[in-house]
């Protein structure tokens, strides 16, 4: 546990040793020629992301970058060169590399009966040969396949079933990745940061399926151009609209419809897409037998949007964007909150080997909680926190030996932790407000993916990361009882506060052949934003506040190790990564804190260390018949926080050591497949009263030890089965129909426990488990309509 | 009161929720000593209950201290409390004549007859300070809330504005003591009213859907409105919020914190009363 700052000099020593003896053999003067391109799907126009062009010759290529385009730089000579892409039918060509080629290829999709298809797959070892672990890469289409809570395909509920990754509660948004706080997740929706990706408290994700083309989780190994949170990335990436065609798709089922149009709107060049999404659950309330439901009203609904422009092959240009609510109301209160974001992005080559990418990059969570004007209590209440920021991101493909990136991004973040006030003349209430704050938050990257020799590649990277809290502001100052003793007040534009850290991230990888290898990594992270959330599961009111002279950053020290092996031709991929994360500056809560509304809400904080560590296996099929993961995690997180506990450690909320997720998809026709998830994992820890003491003529607990009991296990199997119509070239309407069994055993899985003295016996107590969800079938009906 | 609102309008999203009684098997703990009891600025005999915690699942009535020796010390004088049932009842009282005065600290002392986790004595400290005048109170039905719609009840009153104030409401209906539990009993802070008149602050929500707590025109009702120190504020919400989990918004279980020393449990308060009455129309 104290081997953070050696193992931090290692691993920086190290970084620093490669940086400098790093680019000796890339000098290299004989004649060398580019080949770059874009590769995009055949019927959609969208761009590929993580496609392979393999050199046969030197059994050395490239990857598309999340746009789709790649680069190539070899001596003169003949090459054949193989694009490939899972799903869709390999390219091969031949070229004499005598002047730079540009080559933009389209790939064509594979029809859902794979069996047309030799898997040419000697080229997808991305697994095993590429410099990067800890990652996990799923497009739209498996995430499709998965079974669903009320048949709503969620990308989040995806990510909870990989290895490494534990969901904060049933039926929640929230994720835990290698032990990290749910708050230590950066989340990304075509770059612009998702501060809550919950949709009515949890069950659905803010990310609708329709929208989305592509999801990467880092769980470890993080690239030097991200940053700002301690555990994990997901990088989620919206479809682009397809650029040949009109489409029309949309779903219908049991409390949600969806929508979805795109289309040209210059053919090849600019496309459009609008997805949109309502909950329609809350207009069967009136039919519950609970009355208490009948006027209240609880619904969501999101709109994505994004055009897409390619100007010519060196320049493009995008626009998206995100909308979305959850409205709940009943005749006493009514509350909402929601997310948007809107990036505008310019992608341009400047020659065939130095790509960029400037974003410009808008973000903004609100909350509001109120009664209706006109009565004594009728009051409402705000907060929200906008992002404002510029991002520029550079790849130089200088050869097929080295790959280097840099870039600088900018953040401005302004918080309004809560602004309360009465409205209307017979209001009670005065104004209460939490006074806003701002900060700078700064990143400059530099990295390199360098090849040694035929079998080593090091990937090794630096980040420069810098908050500063910029004024008008408020801090408070606090003694070691964390009682405020005064405040100062700072003026607008006067940076009072500064925060810098050296964030390196190292990978290595040693193959042996293609067939397998071993890798390693080593990444620090900070954190400057924290989310003010006491409870599990988490709840719209929670804000998020920033480092302060009060609150240092937080920072992760992550090893990990790991192999890789395919087999079948790649078909299946296995790995085993072990890994050991030190944090520093860990936030939680003191006891009963007292979190909403609250000016000196850092005085309720308390900080410390946490670690975890872990390891995974993984498997990973990609057959013609069959495909999905099956995964086994052991795994145990800790925390050790002032004044919590008695100051002692305590397994971490989200500390459930043993993990199995499987998740499979058969393909059973050209017009049927079945899908089935299984999860269990180790019950979550949780304190249990042990004594009572009687207080008031109620009987008050006397806790044990934090989280010194735990919950039962937790296992759910989920099935569906979808049946699709015929599948023929030229169709313009296509139809899908899925249905799905959630908790097919109908096991009464614990959300929580409660201990409760009982009404009639106030002497006598029991325990009362409560759970969310039995046994839930559901249907949904899919359809897609193109004017080919 | 926002914190109410917001738990009403949470405690409504998971209505869906099922709950079923399961067995747990619990550890045991060490005894300690829990100290119940208050005293007010009204003339009046006062209480102090001495109990001993018990496991939790032990379900008969908790042992009761008897034989000890109680005091209570203004600073001044020593008032001695007595058993109200010598070496049976474990309640102390104090002489039928007692009254706090404000401003003062009142100092509850124990000495035991036998150590309880190894302490033979605990000791208790509270303030005892000023509550505002209550003016009136009043009654309000809300047809549209809840099922069976809502009853309120509203308070006018100055909120002195130089200081953080903390209150304590209990209720009676035609005489009756309605919130005889602490978990029944309504606590505030003047967040949202410093210094300002309180012109009809809601602070009793009844439930109409019961009989047995709601109120119906002709009642006389009775706000009993107590300026209590911020740790007998803080104890309370601890005690309301220690009842439940649910993993929305409770924060993590964790032993409430009271006022006695030596590792006693509970709480000795002391705090002064105004009060305002009316008939329900």
């Amino acid at each position: 546990m104290h081997m953070k700052p050696s193992a931090f000099s290692f691993f920086f020593g190290f970084f620093l040793l490669i940086f400098f003896s790093g680019f000796s053999e890339t000098v290299d003067k004989s004649t060398r020629f580019s080949i770059s391109g874009k590769i995009t799907d055949k019927h959609s126009g969208e761009a590929l992301v993580g496609a392979t062009i393999f050199v046969k010759e030197l059994k050395t290529g490239a990857v598309t970058d999340v746009y789709g385009n790649y680069s190539l730089t070899l001596t003169t000579g003949k090459y054949s060169l193989i694009y490939s892409y899972v799903g869709y039918k390999t390219i091969e060509n031949s070229i004499d590399l005598t002047r730079d080629f540009r080559i933009n290829l389209e790939l064509e999709p594979l029809l859902r009966d794979l069996k047309e298809v030799e898997i040419t797959s000697e080229k997808n070892d991305k697994n095993v040969a590429k410099p990067e672990m800890s990652t996990f890469r799923m497009d739209i289409k498996t995430i499709q396949r998965i079974p669903a809570l009320f048949g709503e395909v969620d990308v989040i509920k995806a990510i909870q079933m990989l290895p490494g990754v534990q969901s904060v509660g049933e039926g929640s948004s929230g994720f835990s990745v290698r032990g990290g706080a749910p708050d230590q997740n950066l989340i990304l929706l075509d770059e612009a940061t998702v501060y809550n990706a919950s949709h009515l408290m949890g069950f659905f994700s803010v990310f609708n399926n329709d929208a989305i083309k592509d999801v990467k989780l880092y769980k470890g190994d993080i690239p030097a151009n991200y940053g700002g949170r301690l555990s994990s990335v997901l990088d989620i990436r919206m479809n682009e609209g397809n650029s040949k065609k009109f489409e029309v798709n949309g779903g219908i089922g049991l409390i949600a419809s969806r929508l979805t149009i795109e289309g040209p709107i210059l053919k090849d060049r600019c496309s459009f897409v609008v997805s949109g999404r309502r909950t329609y659950a809350d207009i069967f309330l009136p039919l519950s037998s609970n009355k208490a439901l009948h006027n209240n009203r609880l619904y969501f609904y999101d709109l994505n949007a994004k055009i897409n422009y390619r100007i010519n092959d060196n320049n493009q240009i995008f626009l998206s964007g995100y909308f979305g609510r959850d409205v709940f109301k009943n005749g006493f209160a009514s509350m909402k909150w929601g997310n948007e974001t809107a990036t505008i992005r310019w992608n341009h080559l400047f020659t065939k080997q130095l790509f960029s990418n400037f974003s410009l990059i808008y973000s903004n969570y609100l909350y509001n909680l109120g009664t209706p004007a006109g009565n004594n209590n009728s009051f409402d209440w705000t907060s929200n926190l906008r992002d404002l920021g510029v991002k520029g991101d550079f790849s130089y493909y200088l050869n097929t030996k080295n790959t280097i990136r840099f870039g600088a991004s900018v953040i401005y973040h302004m918080f309004n932790p809560g602004d309360a006030k009465g409205i209307g003349e017979k209001t009670v209430f005065t104004n209460v407000k939490v006074p806003n704050n701002y900060g700078f938050e700064t990143g400059v990257f530099g990295s390199n993916e360098q090849k040694i020799g035929d079998h080593f590649t090091v990937k090794y990277g630096l980040r420069l990361s810098m908050f500063q809290n910029t004024g008008p502001g408020t801090v408070f100052h606090y003694d070691s009882a964390y009682k405020a003793t005064d405040s100062t007040v700072y003026k607008a534009g006067v940076l009072y506060n500064t925060y810098a850290g050296l964030e390196p991230r190292l990978g290595l990888l040693y193959d042996f052949n293609s067939k397998h290898s071993i890798k390693a990594s080593y990444a620090r992270t900070y954190q400057y934003l924290q989310l003010a959330q006491n409870s599990t599961v988490g709840t719209p009111l929670d804000i998020w506040f920033p480092a302060s002279p009060n609150i240092k950053p937080q920072i992760a020290d992550q090893v990990a190790f790991g192999y890789f092996r395919n087999f079948r031709r790649n078909t299946i991929e296995t790995s085993v990564e072990g890994y050991y994360k030190w944090m520093q500056n860990v936030v939680d809560f003191k006891d009963f804190a007292d979190l909403l509304l609250n000016n000196k809400l850092e005085g309720e904080i308390r900080t410390g260390k946490a670690w975890s560590y872990g390891v995974e296996f993984l498997v990973r099929l990609n057959e013609s018949k069959i495909n999905g993961w099956v995964s086994y995690t052991w795994s145990r997180t800790f925390r050790q926080i002032h004044e919590i506990n008695g100051d002692n450690p305590y397994p971490a909320p989200y500390d459930k050591p043993n993990n199995v997720s499987v998740v499979l998809n058969y393909v059973i026709s050209k017009r049927l497949t079945v899908s089935a998830n299984w999860v269990y994992a180790t019950g979550a820890p949780v304190t249990f009263p042990t004594g009572r003491a009687e207080i008031g003529g109620k009987i008050v607990p006397i806790y044990s030890d934090r989280n010194q009991y735990r919950y039962e296990d937790y296992h759910r199997l989920d099935v569906s089965l979808s049946f699709y119509s015929k599948e023929k070239p030229g169709r313009k309407f296509t139809w899908d129909l899925n249905f799905s069994v959630y908790n097919a055993y109908n096991r009464h899985n614990t959300w929580s426990i409660n201990f409760t003295q009982d009404n009639v016996d106030p002497n006598t107590t029991y325990a009362e488990k409560v759970y969310l969800f039995g046994i839930i079938p559901s249907v949904t009906f899919n359809f897609h309509f193109n004017n080919d | 009161m926002t914190r109410k609102i917001v738990h009403i309008l949470l405690l409504a999203l998971m209505a869906a929720a099922c709950t079923e009684k399961i067995n747990v098997k619990l550890d045991t703990t060490y005894t300690r000593l829990v100290v119940d009891g208050n005293i007010e600025s009204d003339t009046g005999v006062y209480q102090v209950a001495l109990t001993k915690s018990a496991d939790y699942f032990s379900n008969v009535p908790v042992p009761r201290v008897v034989n000890a020796s109680v005091t209570i010390n203004d600073g001044i004088n020593t008032f001695i409390l007595r058993e109200s049932r010598k070496g049976i009842s474990g309640i102390y009282e104090t002489d039928a004549g007692f009254i706090g005065h404000i401003g003062k600290t009142y100092t509850l002392h124990v000495d035991l007859p036998e150590a309880i986790s190894g302490k033979t004595s605990v000791e208790a400290s509270s303030a005892l300070l000023q509550v505002t005048h209550l003016d009136s109170i009043g009654a309000d039905f809300h047809p549209e809330w809840g099922k069976k719609g809502i009853w309120t009840v509203k308070l006018y009153a100055q909120e002195p504005g130089n200081e953080t104030n903390y209150y304590l409401f209990n209720f009676y209906r035609n005489g009756i003591l309605m919130t005889d539990t602490l978990t029944k009993k309504v606590v505030s802070d003047d967040k949202f009213y410093n210094g300002s008149y309180m012109n009809g602050v809601d602070v009793i929500y009844l439930n109409n859907e019961h009989k047995w707590e709601t109120i119906s025109p002709g009642d006389t009702i009775m706000l009993q409105m107590s300026g209590i120190t911020k740790e007998y504020y803080d104890f309370i919400n601890e005690v309301v919020q220690s009842g439940f989990n649910i993993p929305f918004f409770s924060g993590p279980p964790a032993n409430i914190k009271g006022n006695v020393s030596n590792g006693g449990v509970g709480f000795f308060a002391a705090y002064s009363n105004s009060y305002a009455k009316t008939v329900v129309k």
